[in-house]
């Protein structure tokens, strides 16, 4: 996450900090004052009498009247008379009560025992007071507010408990009893505001503490429920965070809470340029910070926001069906958030797989691409090379793409694809290097045949393009479809390579009126044949064998899918499996195809030129004699067959050897190559 | 309008066969008899402009040329009703409408005299198309205008449009009965020199392999004319249906018949179709797979030629090239699957010099049709056993020749003026070394056939029919 969007919060109003008794904050406050006042204090108590006297001057009876009296003030966090209150700054401010020493003894003791629910009183006095201001967060804000409420109850206690004082019935033993029930609760809360305020807990980890602190004090049933209502509590804020996004996929986060984070920098539009598909896998990611209970479920949480914003992005208010069920609350009976996540992800899940496979037709557009990157409709190739013969053969940098791109408008227009008005998206592109080269940067592989950029043609790199909107650009994105592009091109060298050989099989058809018996023409025709059989054999192995089975098995997969996750992982396994099989993976096989085919190329260009010759030969010298004496033609075509033959010879172990491997290579093995005679 | 392909129908029986595959093509692209689309037919998909054009008012017409020495035929199409499908202007019946007499000599000599006139409306069509990529010319060898004239318009393409392709429907006489046309043999053995040198690829059409499966596969006692013709059109729609209905291979032709065709002269291709069914007839509907259908396209019952071979010879025969053609939703799986298992059962015999094996294309089936079978299938094999057809054909033109019978009909004639038989006998050589090179074929070392010595090519026999025209070839 670069770069997150910034937490920007207001600041506490200037007249919420002038006025410290507004608030609880006096107590942070009197820190400096009371500090100054303490030392003197207490000097003063010890050195020599002040204004009042020492506690212990009195009788007992009465030192008890006073210090329930100076107890009550010491409860809600005000020093009494002889009840003082000592901060120490440290690594941990702390804080401590001290009594004056002259008092008896036990009541000094009684007072001692009393005094941690004064420092917890205190203590959590405090933390509602830091955590209320804005930068804490919306956990830390509820949380802050139910303690609150708790306190006021604590306050009420202790107005009662001065209530009894005064009628007089009160003892300091029944302050002591009086004060039991709150020990625990307010100890455990303490105890939880030490380590929230120590660590600066903020968001999940303030959920994470609670919950925590509630099961390991799962014995004490008073204090657990109390500390699950406070859980609820401060879940409360988070929850309606959880809500907006897994209901209307909207993050509503000021604080920077929530543990899914949004990427802003990632445009949508980005799916179509970037070749990493960043976008879907980053724009929303998780944070580390997921609160203990939605550890499990987080990825859901994260898809279902995930699609419904994309339905929000494509212009449809989706919103999953609330209802009073559907309220996110933690301690409903058996996870009753689980069942809602689960519920909203799978609406979700399904209303965006049916947008993209209904309104946006994916698999319509799937099959479009299927037309013309991976030569489902042929039709249309045939014309545009008949057409666009002359740019394509141009050196790379010469070849003007807007020709190229009004060639193949033309092509389209006139073919089976003019039905299809998708074919308006193809875009033609032309790339620099060729086809090996393109691989070899994605996976280093030695290239030893540096290539001269003079010797490739548009033939070698022409490619087309198919532009994708969003959102099916989340299936189709940039990745996806330069892997298309590197399958297209392999086919349309091939296509090419056969076309070539046609022209060389038409050439020879010219020649019917000789009879080629015992000529060095039968041996170039059964040469021709056995590479057009190479050829042919090859664009089947590749279209029937690698493609559309695979895309069979996918496009039966798509039709049950229910989540445009799983709609993406199809989509892509088919593409991986169409590039091994189309052996776009395995340089071994590759090169020796493209080896193979280069041959075929030089000999269905010498073509004319050999079979021209000879028949010149045969016409001029000896009519009669319709041999072929030219034995440089002879050689050549000699050579040719010598060279493919050894070619294909040495294709047979590179294949049976990949195979072990891959077993896809014995079919082709037994297409190319036939199978081997007993 | 890329690819686009001229037919000419040549002949009585051309003619019957062109009208029953331009119906069958209306049918599966949903053109109605008027050549106008039907509502049902615009979901696209499909390539109409390979065998039609779209006039002003869009309707469809075929790129057809109708032509006759006699009106007979050509006025029942001009009566029925597809009359208006045709582009009239395409049509073309002999002034005198007297026929060619099932006289070859006949028919060449009267297409000589009217070449003009139908180069005329051939260079229409070609000009009205953006690449054309050549003619399938419909006839029969036997008769003489089929025969005749459609060999003097093979010449005279291959003369004009010397690049483009020539393929042939020809329908081969059945040579079981004795013909009403006594000089059939004569007439085949002339149309055949121009199918081997003029034609880049000639579908034979055995009509008594025809007559055969009419009466074994399809149980009709007497099958008729129709109902023959109507298989010779199921071939013909389903053997050009990938350039119809464009899928991942075979958009062109070319790129179908050059994998078919292994050296230039032998270009003949026979053909199987299955499930055969007639119009209103109810077949046995079965279970088809892709198994089933290759398989039986193997079994020579299901062939369109006679096999005359012998025994022994038979087992000697072998497959130089098959491309089987499965039409309807194929699982691309059960493709492998089923070639394996032919593979396994050794069920085809291969040619052994060169690399061989069934090509499998996959097409779409017309939305339009409904046919009661999941899966059909059409082979266009190369097979040497062709080789015997040729054989026949030739020992019935000996008998014929020995007694020097009828050749008085064809001494009127220019080419045979003064007792110049010579066109016969040199046709005699080259089906004969058609035949010949058939058989050699069936030999593994083919490759090196007439090669005494591959280091030095240096023979003196084997050519005695090489003429060659340099003119011709390039």
């Amino acid at each position: 996450m670069e770069s997150m969007t910034p937490i920007s919060c207001p600041t506490t109003p200037r007249w919420n900090q002038d006025r410290p008794f507004l608030t609880g904050r006096f107590h942070q406050e009197t820190r400096a004052s009371s500090k100054f006042a303490d030392s003197k204090r207490f000097t003063l108590d010890s050195s020599s009498s002040g204004v009042e006297q020492a506690i212990g001057c009195y009788d007992t009876p009465v030192q008890e009247l006073i210090v329930i009296d100076d107890l009550l003030s010491a409860l809600v966090g005000i020093e009494g008379r002889y009840i003082s209150i000592k901060r120490f700054h440290g690594k941990e401010d702390s804080i401590a009560f001290q009594v004056d020493p002259s008092m008896d003894l036990a009541l000094q003791e009684l007072a001692k025992r009393i005094f941690p629910l004064c420092e917890y009183y205190l203590l959590i006095d405090q933390f509602v007071e830091s955590s209320s201001q804005f930068k804490n967060g919306l956990v830390n804000h509820a949380f802050a507010a139910a303690l609150r409420a708790l306190l006021l109850d604590y306050q009420a206690m202790v107005a009662q408990l001065e209530h009894q004082f005064r009628l007089g019935r009160l003892s300091i033993q029944g302050l002591w009893f009086y004060c039991q029930p709150m020990m625990g609760s307010m100890r455990a809360l303490a105890a939880v505001i030490q380590q929230a305020s120590t660590k600066q807990f903020v968001g999940s980890g303030v959920l994470n503490l609670l919950q925590s602190q509630a099961k390991a004090m799962a014995g004490d049933n008073s204090v657990r429920s109390l500390l699950e209502k406070m859980t609820e509590c401060a879940s409360n804020a988070y929850l309606s965070i959880l809500e907006r996004w897994v209901y209307e996929g909207i993050i509503d986060d000021p604080y920077g809470e929530f543990f899914i984070a949004e990427n802003r920098s990632l445009k949508k539009e980005s799916l179509s340029q970037d070749s990493t598909a960043k976008y879907w896998s980053q724009r929303y990611s998780l944070k580390d910070t997921i609160p203990g209970f939605l550890a499990n479920i987080a990825a859901t949480i994260l898809t279902t926001g995930k699609y419904l914003n994309v339905m929000r992005e494509c212009g449809h208010n989706v919103q999953v069906p609330i209802s009073e069920r559907s309220k996110l609350t933690i301690f409903g009976s058996n996870h009753h958030y689980l069942e809602c996540i689960k519920a909203a992800h799978e609406f979700a899940s399904i209303e965006l797989v049916n947008l993209i496979k209904d309104k946006y037709d994916l698999v319509g557009r799937l099959r479009s691409i299927k037309h013309y990157l991976l030569l489902d409709q042929g039709d249309f190739l045939v014309h545009f090379m008949d057409i666009a013969r002359e740019e394509l053969n141009k050196k790379v940098h010469e070849i003007s793409v807007e020709k190229l791109q009004s060639l193949l408008d033309l092509a389209l227009r006139t073919t089976a694809a003019a039905a299809d008005p998708r074919h308006e998206d193809l875009t033609c592109c032309v790339d620099r290097a060729s086809l090996l080269t393109t691989l070899g940067m994605h996976k280093d592989t030695d290239s030893n045949s540096i290539e001269d950029p003079m010797s490739i043609t548009g033939l070698e790199t022409f490619s087309l393009s198919y532009k994708v909107q969003w959102p099916l650009s989340i299936v189709i994105s940039k990745k996806a479809l330069s892997k298309y592009q590197l399958i297209f091109r392999f086919l349309f060298h091939c296509k090419h390579v056969e076309r070539q050989l046609c022209g060389a099989w038409q050439i020879h058809q010219g020649i019917r009126s000789m009879n080629s018996k015992g000529t060095a023409i039968l041996r170039s025709s059964l040469l021709c044949r056995s590479m057009l059989k190479f050829i042919s054999s090859l664009l089947h192995y590749l279209t029937f064998e690698v493609l559309e089975p695979n895309w069979h098995v996918m496009h039966d997969r798509l039709q049950s899918t229910r989540s445009v996750d799983e709609v993406i992982q199809h989509h892509d396994f088919f593409l991986d499996k169409c590039l091994r099989g189309c052996l776009l993976l395995l340089p071994d096989v590759l090169k020796k195809m493209e080896k193979l085919k280069s041959v075929c190329l030089q000999y269905a260009a010498a073509t004319q030129w050999l079979i021209s010759s000879s028949i010149d030969i045969n016409s001029q010298s000896h009519p009669q004699k319709t041999m072929i004496r030219d034995t440089t033609v002879t050689e050549s075509i000699f050579n040719f067959e010598r060279e493919f033959n050894s070619e294909l010879q040495s294709l047979g172990p590179v294949l049976s050897k990949g195979s072990q491997a891959e077993p896809y290579l014995t079919h082709l093995s037994q297409w190319i190559l036939g199978v081997s005679k007993e | 309008m890329p690819r686009e392909i001229i037919t000419l129908q040549v002949g009585q029986c051309g003619n019957q066969i062109g009208m029953e595959f331009w119906k069958q093509l209306c049918l599966e692209h949903g053109i109605s008899k008027d050549g106008i689309l039907e509502d049902f037919a615009t979901q696209g998909g499909d390539r109409k402009d390979v065998f039609f054009y779209q006039a002003d008012d869009q309707h469809y017409i075929p790129r057809a040329l109708l032509i006759d020495l006699e009106p007979r035929v050509i006025n029942g199409i001009q009566n029925g009703d597809y009359r208006n499908l045709y582009n009239h202007e395409n049509i073309f019946v002999a002034d005198h409408g007297g026929g060619a007499g099932n006289n070859w000599a006949s028919g060449y000599h009267q297409g000589k005299g009217v070449e003009e006139e139908i180069m005329d409306m051939i260079d229409r069509e070609a000009d009205g198309s953006d690449s054309l990529e050549g003619f399938v010319l419909c006839h029969s060898i036997a008769g003489g205008t089929g025969s005749g004239m459609g060999s003097y318009l093979l010449e005279t393409l291959n003369d004009r449009y010397s690049k483009k392709l020539v393929q042939t429907y020809s329908v081969f006489p059945n040579q079981m009965e004795t013909s009403d046309v006594v000089v059939q043999p004569y007439n085949s053995l002339l149309t055949l020199k121009r199918l081997t040198l003029n034609a880049d690829c000639v579908v034979v059409l055995d009509n008594t392999a025809l007559g055969r499966i009419a009466v074994e596969r399809l149980h009709l006692t007497n099958p008729t004319f129709a109902q023959t013709n109507s298989l010779v059109s199921t071939v013909m729609s389903a053997s050009t249906t990938t350039l119809r209905y464009p899928g991942y291979m075979n958009n062109d032709l070319v790129g179908l018949l050059a994998s078919l065709i292994p050296t230039p002269r032998c270009h003949f291709l026979m053909t199987g179709y299955t499930p055969l069914t007639v119009e209103r007839q109810a077949n046995v509907i079965r279970k088809t797979t892709v198994l089933d259908v290759m398989r039986r396209l193997l079994q020579t019952k299901n062939i369109m030629v006679s096999s005359y071979a012998r025994n022994k010879e038979a087992s000697q025969a072998k497959y130089i090239s098959i491309l089987n053609i499965i039409q309807g939703e194929v699982d691309p799986t059960q493709v492998h699957e089923s070639l394996q298992r032919i593979r396994e059962r050794k069920l085809v015999n291969f040619i052994e010099w060169g690399p061989a094996s069934i090509q499998v294309a996959l097409s779409k089936k017309s939305p339009y049709v409904q046919t009661a079978h999941r899966v059909s299938g059409l082979m266009l094999a190369s097979h040497t056993s062709i080789r015997h057809l040729f054989s026949k054909c030739l020992s019935q033109y000996d008998k014929l020749r020995k007694k020097q019978a009828f050749l008085d009909n064809y001494r009127k004639f220019p080419m045979f003026a003064d007792n110049d038989l010579s066109e016969f006998d040199e046709s005699r050589d080259i089906i004969e070394s058609l035949v010949d090179e058939y058989k050699a074929c069936e030999s593994p070392d083919y490759i090196k056939w007439g090669m005494e010595d591959p280091e030095q090519l240096m023979t003196g026999e084997g050519n005695a029919s090489g003429v060659v025209d340099p003119k011709l070839a390039f």
